[in-house]
């Protein structure tokens, strides 16, 4: 079973995301991180992740690129937070993003459940600069075949989880 | 306590008024959240505030979270901020609707 979560800002994408792996019988669980820590702010935000999940089960993992190296038991339960961080990683800190989506079918066919939490960047109507829009070009391609993959896709807006592909529930 | 929600100019203020015409309507509630912020508080703790001194009202806000993580720390605090309090809003209220091109789809 694979989920793609995406939503905006602040929106609780994590938090269900954590609920979804936490709700289902999986006893090995990963948290693969993916944000690379490297002001007071993200060390804020690693905090507040680490705190909202402490309890669930999780093992985490620190993997900024090349997650189809990661070497996971079969069957074992994945959230992986998330994919602009892991794209941007690929883009701008000298890895290779035409290996994310191979990665990500290596994880759909390995993970008993995996979880995967992107972001809506995509609706803003600026226009960036040649190497930002690229980006944004490269993100909506791993989100799509992101989403063709997964069993359920679900845009959760302000706590609300939307069902966009997949149909009910699963928590 | 009701929440419309939508992007800029969806038709979400219009269509609060319209379905509630009796009720105060809290517009431009992101604005609000700016607010809060440039005072220092915390956004969920403003948004359960909002939720206890005026649980009958209609919150109406703009969805911002949905673009590319803003280089400026101040416009990405209020980003997620918005997102933050607006879970509050929407676990709280009895309805939430999203309103895209002027419909209004009940999203709770």
């Amino acid at each position: 079973m694979t989920i793609l979560i995406t939503g905006g800002s602040g929106c609780g994408k994590s938090t269900y995301a954590e609920r979804v792996i936490a709700s289902n019988p999986h006893k090995k669980r990963y948290y693969i991180a993916t944000m690379q820590v490297y002001d007071e702010e993200s060390v804020r935000r690693v905090a507040r992740h680490r705190a909202q999940r402490q309890d669930k089960g999780f093992t985490t993992i620190e993997r900024q690129k090349d997650l189809g190296a990661l070497e996971l038991e079969s069957g074992c339960a994945v959230l992986l937070e998330d994919l602009p961080n892991l794209l941007a990683n690929e883009m701008f800190d000298g890895g290779d993003p035409e290996r994310i989506i191979p990665a990500l079918e290596s994880l759909n066919d390995r993970c008993g459940l995996l979880v995967l939490v992107t972001n809506d960047i995509f609706s803003d109507g600026v226009v960036y600069p040649d190497m930002t829009q690229e980006y944004i070009r490269l993100l909506s391609r791993v989100n799509r075949a992101a989403a063709m993959m997964a069993d359920q896709v679900i845009e959760v807006v302000y706590s609300i989880p939307l069902y966009i592909k997949g149909g009910t529930s699963c928590v | 306590m009701k929440l419309y929600i939508g992007g800029a100019y969806q038709g979400q203020t219009e269509l609060a008024v319209q379905e509630n015409p009796d009720a105060e309507v809290l517009t431009d509630f992101h604005e609000m959240v700016r607010e809060a912020l440039r005072r220092g508080e915390e956004p969920r703790a403003f948004a359960v505030s909002i939720c206890e001194v005026k649980p009958d009202a209609v919150v109406v806000c703009n969805e911002v979270g949905a673009g590319v993580v803003p280089i400026d720390a101040g416009e990405r605090a209020f980003r997620e901020a918005v997102g933050r309090a607006l879970c509050v809003v929407a676990q709280n209220a009895e309805s939430v609707t999203r309103c895209v091109c002027g419909i209004g789809v009940r999203i709770k």
